[in-house]
């Protein structure tokens, strides 16, 4: 697993190793087959084994949630208290919870809040801040600074307190939870985009479309953002990666869904009391879920970040 | 240097008083005046209204952000209707406690996170670093309450070593001090979560620093491996470390939430946690802004700190 703010430095500045020898160097009189930056990215991402496994593992966990309820039915509905906190067994092989549900379902069940509340959670901040962004990067002058210092102002404010004190005042539905965290996160997106539109809206491309009377809507659109989706994509798997393990804390602290809907967090709000009672089963396996899951998001965002820094170094 | 200083500082006074304003606004949005919380929610609006007029919650907006304002550079943040004592006492009572588990968890980091990703860098691409790296990942990937509570199993639940939450006779920021068996599990916690993320910036700078020709000359010239380690890479990869640790100002006085909240322990998170659950307004007004207003410091202490140790960076 190497780091992705020192991959380069390990193959370029080690003394022996050097940047000539590399393998995409043109040599004398050879024909060079100039692929799209694009395939050259996917080409080292499909080399990083590891990310592979993590995009495996992702997959698994979407057919687990979203397809494993179809396959293995729970009593998810209506509370049984003849059965509750039983241990891992036949009938129930990862046991029931304080309610009687059957666990193994509602980790599915918390699986389908986690991976929707975090992919649309990171759309929303994605599209918000690419917008705010390229346009703040594009008008420039004033109306720029006014709205970084904007930006600069509600990243100050910190993430998690914002959340949960807004969170308390809304019922928790996938929807409510994902506009307040998807709200609370463009800030850096639109960081990222307007750095990346400041860079390219000087480049003989954007210059050339504007001669050719290109207007503002599709300079942003058609040049400027398509030419700063490789940060934003970047940025997307970082952002599933952290709404997740945001609504995780949201759930533990008590303002997650709204029984009898559950995420991973809402399951392990009770954790404490769960393993001091030596119920593991209802710790561990969440828990182990959730890890795996934000762990496979950054593993990947890693990789995305290293392979597309391949494309970058093309331009 | 003391010109960028004062600028900085004007920014930070203008993005400090946006910053109140936003949370002021967002406050009042949801919740337009803590007389529901006072009188109770079965109160007759006419006894709302009075007790509106009566504390000034009937001005206008802005009028009443004015004055919190005025109130605020006095330091006084209000006053909690729940607890019945201004909050600026609760947060001077509640901040000793934060800051001496934050401060013990980030001391505690750093020793472990700085020899640490120097080890890394120097064995780089061998099994041992491999290991480690995937380690730290796994643990920057984990919430932090869920690392305290498979801590809880192991070294209160099955070794019996520390116990799994913080008395509640502790109730002094020095009974915290002179009790350590308490705190190590809190401690232990926000030290491991701490060092997941400090590791992977120490290792990767110290990567870029073997690379550079003072670390060829000093070997260069004969000096032990050690040496070199000790007097020549370890001041000039630490530099990270110094913004690191601005950035950890927010949490180190205005506490963490999860952990206080795992291990039941009294300080300003636990109390902002609380303040939740009774909507006890200016006490999150408050909380809020502190916060804010910490990280702009944390901010600005850690560009002007990282100024004084390393000349080559200029800040304009």
């Amino acid at each position: 697993m190497t780091d992705p703010t020192t991959r380069g430095v390990i193959e370029g500045i080690i003394p022996g190793d050097s940047p000539l020898g590399s393998p995409g160097a043109p040599e004398g009189g050879e024909v060079q087959v100039v692929s799209s930056g694009w395939r050259l990215a996917l080409r080292e991402f499909s080399e990083n084994r590891l990310a592979l496994i993590s995009l495996l593992i992702l997959v698994l966990f979407i057919l687990f949630s979203f397809i494993g309820p179809l396959v293995y039915h729970s009593n998810q509905s209506v509370t049984n208290p003849l059965i509750t906190d039983l241990a891992p067994g036949s009938g129930h092989p990862l046991g029931t919870d304080q309610n009687g549900f059957d666990e193994l379902g509602r980790m599915m069940l918390g699986g389908q809040s986690a991976l929707e509340i975090g992919f649309l959670a990171a759309a929303i901040a994605t599209v918000i801040g690419t917008l705010y962004g390229a346009l703040a990067g594009l008008v420039g002058g004033l109306l720029d600074g006014i709205m970084m210092r904007f930006v600069d102002i509600l990243l100050s404010i910190p993430f998690l307190i914002a959340v949960l004190i807004i969170a308390t005042k809304y019922s928790g539905t996938v929807i409510t939870l994902s506009l307040v965290l998807g709200v609370f996160s463009w800030l850096v997106p639109a960081r990222l985009v307007r750095g990346e539109v400041l860079t390219l809206r000087v480049r003989d491309f954007v210059l050339a479309a504007r001669v050719m009377g290109a207007g503002q809507s599709r300079l942003v659109f058609r040049h400027l953002i398509p030419n700063a989706l490789s940060v934003v994509i970047v940025n997307v798997t970082f952002q599933v990666a952290d709404a997740i393990l945001a609504l995780a804390y949201l759930g533990f602290l008590g303002f997650g869904l709204q029984y009898p809907a559950t995420s991973w967090g809402d399951m392990l709000g009770n954790a404490q009391n769960n393993v001091a009672s030596g119920y593991w089963w209802l710790v561990y396996p969440v828990g182990a879920c959730l890890v795996l899951v934000v762990l496979a998001s950054n593993v990947i965002g890693d990789a995305l970040r290293d392979s597309l820094d391949v494309r970058l170094r093309r331009r | 240097m003391i010109g960028y200083i004062i600028r900085r500082l004007i920014v930070a006074l203008i993005v400090t008083i946006g910053i109140a304003a936003i949370t002021f606004a967002g406050l009042h949005y949801l919740q337009p005046s803590p007389a529901a919380t006072v009188l109770g929610t079965k109160a007759q609006p006419a006894a709302i209204a009075a007790w509106n007029k009566q504390h000034g919650y009937d001005r206008p907006e802005a009028a009443q952000f004015v004055s919190y304002i005025g109130h605020l550079a006095r330091g006084d943040f209000g006053y909690s209707y729940k607890l019945s004592q201004s909050v600026a006492a609760l947060f001077k009572e509640n901040a000793g406690r934060s800051a001496y588990l934050s401060g013990a968890a980030l001391v505690l980091a750093l020793l472990i996170a700085i020899p640490l990703g120097i080890y890394q860098a120097v064995k780089r691409n061998t099994i041992a670093d491999y290991t480690l790296s995937a380690v730290n990942l796994t643990l920057y990937s984990m919430p932090s309450f869920f690392l305290g509570i498979i801590l809880i199993q192991f070294f209160a639940l099955d070794w019996h070593i520390f116990p799994p939450g913080v008395s509640s006779s502790i109730t002094t920021t020095w009974g915290a001090i002179t009790h350590p068996l308490q705190l190590a599990l809190p401690i232990l916690t926000l030290t491991f979560i701490t060092v997941a993320s400090f590791s992977r910036y120490m290792r990767s700078s110290a990567l870029d620093n073997l690379g550079q020709d003072y670390i060829r000359l000093a070997r260069a010239k004969g000096l032990s491996e050690r040496a070199v380690l000790a007097r020549h890479l370890l001041r000039n990869a630490c530099l990270p470390m110094i913004t690191l640790t601005g950035l950890s100002i927010p949490s180190l006085v205005a506490g963490n939430l999860l952990i206080e909240v795992l291990f039941n322990y009294p300080g300003l998170g636990l109390l902002f946690y609380n303040a939740l659950g009774n909507a006890d307004y200016n006490i999150l007004l408050g909380y809020t802004i502190l916060g804010g207003v910490l990280t702009v410091v944390g901010n600005l202490i850690a560009d002007i700190a990282i100024t004084a140790a390393d000349p080559r960076i200029r800040l304009n």
